[in-house]
């Protein structure tokens, strides 16, 4: 049994147990086994076609609950599994008359675990029936009924799992661990380990994918309790939590996805400081960094919150666990993003409780709904500031180009928004005369554990948490930076070529002209080398961006971001040739980070110019992406080397960063094309070259040794 | 100065992250020099023909140094050094090494980086051989210190003694080189012998001097018990050396000598075998000196 790391050797702490079940989860084993029992059937429910949604949900969550295959894995601690494959593709599990998922789920989101912990699923249920009383006769009692309904359900699943386990005398622990818990708080770590899987299980296969959020924060006073009691070791403590952990990998089934066979947004949060501005790392921190860094495990996207008074330990632990390669771990800077939200209208208490959609985007855990909605906006430059290159397109300078690509921008987000509130509001005459959320997704399971639906009498969909959020994503942010400031270079500074000549090369894709593009890609210092005439472009769009988001009408809270995940993939088709070089169709930048081959100062070089901005601002968060060849990052010195970028990214101002280390595939990448990976220096002792300069012999070396990991 | 290269986020040179200044001149010839493009303290054009285009743009050339018939030939020996062609060449395939900056604008450019240095991290000042010179690496160094930069040289050792105390003093890590011990392999190879290093080095270290030898292992020429007990004998003396980094030789100077117009220097045959590379390792290791990984 290995575990794979990009760089250096993972240790070995758990026992050959657990290792083995880690093993074949990673393996596919219950991934696919989910698969091959993908919903349950509505076909012989009299009647189904004339219920309501809401009844067909609710008639589709009881028999989920109570025929969904039970799962007990060989030698698990941890009872309970969401064991129906169309959960996977983000559907309720339920078919009637062969038509795939009645209804979609539910994902960016992080639900509220505390409650559940502490004062058990019993607590929810005492609050739906309060509700009940007040909106007994209402409109929103359906919604009530559907909550305590949904409960009921949860239940008749639980007594399902304690009939299969009692049996069983190898599970005897995972019977008794499970009788108290979700529904009453949990007494001690194993309780609330289980208390928070079983519930996490449960949402899932209802077919959302729900965040854990921070889990050390969670978990860690009820270790710490039972250390000091001495009920339980460190050494048994890593084993429950890592059944979690690798539970949580039920879903992974291998094959060729797209965008992976895994990741269902199930993310995990660490360390930063409670409510009360008290530091919450403790021994959990330590054990979950353990874990991931054992087993490799990337399907929880952990991210751990760091700030100025962060301890050295911890900050050593996660660059330990980043040097092993893979991405598991990336940071947040906590001072940030805590002044962003109390300058965005958070109250501190409630901002210092952020966690996040599942990915990395800003929201207080168990009380927002979150959406997003992503846009290109080197399409808004290149079809509507530029009107598709044509001969209208003539700018005399460069600041009349530049307010008129920020109206182009403004008119989109206008747009976005005018067509959303009409989908998704409704006006209504009733004696309060407002907005009312228009859905007719239900959406009860999830709706259970946000603040505020229960409360309200409405859905997660329909206004019922206490934030509700969309914000607009900024997509292709440095390639439109990139394409502004090569057009004042080469139009307005140097009058390398006038405008009308540029439209046209570029509307030629470049053709008749190799040597003005090659000048144009390689004679600028583009954003990611600290260039303040070009890193000053991408702050003043960000700051002109946050002002559009935060002026936009709408019943939702509109927090700007900068995002295209995987979205320069499939932008790139939609995308012509740009001022800076590349080519139409090329695959550009990746978030808030260079485009690929621009870069060409380095790591810090790419955090400075990234940091410029105020990234207070982009309140859902602004994602940079680099990755680091093991050679700069092995010896002595990788750890201090990977935690000193962690540093100066927080002091400079960052947001959120995922450091990587790239194995020698990127370099034989690197190889075939060569023209996508300028930034690649190789540094060996005082010898350095840009790998893509060498000739292949020369590389071939290189790529051997960055193999042999001296 | 003369400079030819500054390279940000460094992580082989010292402590911490650095930012390391190549500086042009070096009183060496190394035959086995990896940074041939430092040996001369004069502005020098490379020209890497791989990546030409043959576009032309560098025919700007007033002493015509660029011809273009069927293909692009450069005449070295009309070059002036003015760098005209090399801000015109859109792919860089010219690359004018040895530019003048005053140690003012070096200064600004090493504080980019500060938010990344810490306690441990800073400049290294590399080359080349930085005090061949060694006035302006002096008003550099003390630049750094006075800001609260940490220092480190990487030195061959070869300059005169007399400026040492001034070294020792603007200097918190010394990167010296030990090529070889023994005297004439080591004019041999290097042009010069090696005593002069030696002696500085027992100097600086008596001045309280903090170092970190390094030894380059060249296959077939230090590559023998004898070199590394005398690296044991002149390490374990030394009160201040933190350990010895052993650094394999490798081949990749060998393409920026031909783009200086050279023969290609490198040479296969000279690399250690990570057999050669461990036994050095632990041969000084079994005899307590520290030796640092990842060179």
């Amino acid at each position: 049994m290995k575990f794979f790391a990009v760089n250096g050797k993972r240790p070995v702490r758990l026992s050959e147990e657990t290792r083995k079940f880690a093993f074949d989860s990673l393996n596919h084993k219950y991934g696919l086994e989910t698969w091959g029992t993908p919903a349950v059937l509505m076909d012989d429910y009299e009647g189904f076609e004339y219920l309501t949604p809401l009844q067909k949900y609710d008639a589709a969550i009881e028999r989920i609950a109570k025929t969904a295959p039970i799962r007990i894995c060989e030698g698990e601690r941890l009872s309970g599994a969401a064991t129906l494959g169309l959960a996977i593709g983000h559907q309720i599990p339920a078919m009637f008359n062969s038509e795939l998922g009645i209804f979609g789920s539910v994902s960016h989101l992080t639900i509220d675990f505390e409650t559940v912990i502490k004062k058990g699923i019993n607590h929810i249920q005492k609050q739906a029936e309060e509700s009940m009383k007040k909106y007994k006769g209402t409109e929103k009692e359906q919604f009530v009924l559907s909550c305590l309904h949904c409960l009921n359900c949860m239940k008749i699943w639980h007594e399902r799992y304690l009939n299969e386990l009692k049996n069983k005398s190898e599970y005897r622990k995972n019977f008794e661990n499970l009788q108290n818990v979700p529904f009453e708080p949990a007494a001690n770590f194993y309780e609330a380990v289980q208390s928070i899987w079983f519930t996490f299980a449960f949402v899932r296969l209802c077919g959302n994918w729900p965040g854990i959020g921070r889990i050390d924060w969670l978990l860690g006073e009820y270790l710490e309790k039972d250390l000091a009691d001495g009920t339980l070791t460190l050494d048994e403590a890593r084993e429950i939590l890592a059944h979690f952990f690798i539970k949580g990998c039920e879903w992974v089934r291998g094959g060729d996805y797209g965008s992976g066979d895994a990741q269902h947004f199930q993310n995990i949060v660490l360390a930063g400081v409670d409510e009360n501005g008290k530091e919450v790392t403790n021994v959990v921190t330590y054990l979950v960094l353990d874990i991931l860094e054992e087993l490799g495990i990337s399907d929880f996207p952990t991210t751990v919150r760091i700030n100025k008074n962060t301890d050295k330990k911890l900050l050593t632990r996660v660059a330990e666990v980043i040097r092993l390669g893979g991405g598991v771990v990336a940071v947040y800077n906590e001072d940030l993003i805590i002044d962003s939200l109390t300058d965005y209208g958070y109250e501190l208490k409630e901002a210092r409780k952020f966690a996040n959609d599942g990915c990395w985007e800003i929201q207080i855990p168990g009380k927002t709904r979150f959406g997003y909605i992503p846009f290109d906006a080197l399409q808004i430059f290149q079809q509507i500031t530029l009107d598709n290159y044509s001969e209208n397109a003539c700018f005399l300078d460069f600041n009349s180009l530049y307010n008129v690509f920020i109206d182009g921008l403004r008119n989109k987000v206008t747009e976005i928004f005018s067509e959303v509130n009409k989908r998704n509001f409704v006006y209504t005459a009733l004696p309060t005369k407002d907005w009312k959320w228009a859905s007719d997704m239900p959406c009860t399971v999830v709706s259970l554990f946000e603040e505020g639906c229960i409360e309200n009498g409405c859905s997660y969909f329909e206004g019922g948490p206490i934030y509700n959020i969309l914000s607009p994503h900024i997509g292709g942010l440095p390639d439109v930076v990139n394409s502004l400031y090569a057009i004042k270079k080469l139009v307005f500074d140097e009058h390398k070529v006038s405008f009308a000549e540029m439209m046209r090369l570029l509307k030629n894709n470049w053709e008749g002209n190799e040597t003005l593009r090659q000048y144009t890609l390689n004679k600028y210092s583009y954003f990611g080398n600290d260039n303040d005439e070009v890193d000053v472009i991408a702050k003043n769009i960000i700051k002109d961006f946050s002002d559009i988001c935060d002026n936009i009408i709408s019943r939702y809270k509109t927090p700007a971001g900068i995002s295209t995940f995987g979205r320069q993939l499939e932008w790139s088709p939609y995308r012509f040739a740009t001022p800076y070089g590349k080519k139409a169709h090329d695959i550009l930048s990746g978030n808030f980070s260079p485009t690929p081959g621009t870069d060409k100062e380095g790591a810090t070089a790419i955090i400075k110019s990234y940091c410029k901005a105020d990234l207070k601002r982009t309140v859902s968060g602004a994602a940079l992406d680099i990755k680091l060849l093991p050679a700069a990052v092995n010896g002595e010195n990788g750890i201090e080397a990977i935690s000193s970028l962690i540093k100066g990214f927080v002091t400079l101002g960052g947001h959120f960063m995922q450091l990587d280390i790239a194995d020698t595939e990127l370099l034989k990448k690197a190889q075939e094309h060569p023209e996508e990976y300028q930034n690649l220096s190789v540094r060996v002792s005082g010898w350095n070259a840009r790998f893509v300069t060498l000739n292949r012999e020369w590389q071939d070396m290189i790529i051997a040794q960055t193999g042999s990991g001296f | 100065m003369k400079v030819a290269d500054i390279q940000r986020f460094c992580m082989h040179d010292g402590s911490g992250i650095r930012t390391t200044v190549f500086l042009k001149g070096c009183p060496l010839r190394c035959v086995w020099c990896h940074n041939p493009e430092t040996q001369n303290n004069i502005k020098e054009l490379l020209y890497y023909q791989n990546k030409c285009i043959g576009c032309g743009a560098c025919a700007v050339c007033s002493q015509k140094a660029h011809e273009f018939s069927t293909f692009h030939t450069f005449n070295r020996n009309l070059c002036v050094g003015c760098g005209i062609c090399a801000a015109e060449c859109p792919v860089d395939a010219l690359e004018i090494i040895g530019k003048d900056y005053t140690t003012q604008e070096l200064f600004e450019i090493i504080e980019k980086d500060r938010a990344f240095y810490g306690q441990n991290g800073g400049v290294t000042v590399s080359g080349g051989e930085p005090f061949m010179q060694y006035k302006e690496t002096f008003e550099l160094l003390k630049l750094c210190k006075e800001n609260g930069i940490h220092t480190t040289v990487d030195t061959c050792g070869y300059f005169n003694s007399d400026i040492l105390e001034q070294a020792v003093s603007l200097t918190d890590l010394f990167l010296w080189d030990i090529k070889d011990t023994d005297s004439q392999r080591h004019k041999k190879y290097t042009g010069v012998s090696n005593e002069k290093i030696v002696s500085n080095l027992k100097f600086a270290d008596s001045m309280g001097a903090k170092t970190r030898i390094r030894c380059i292992l060249i296959n077939g020429v230090n590559t023998n018990e004898q070199h590394y007990n005398n690296v044991f004998d002149l390490v374990s003396k030394l009160k201040n050396c933190e350990g010895v980094e052993l650094i394999p030789y490798h081949a990749f100077g060998g393409g920026k000598s031909e783009a200086l117009g050279k023969k290609n220097s490198g040479n296969n045959s000279w690399i250690p075998s990570e057999r050669q590379i461990i036994e050095a390792k632990n041969y000084l290791l079994q005899r307590g000196i520290y030796v640092f990984n990842g060179c």
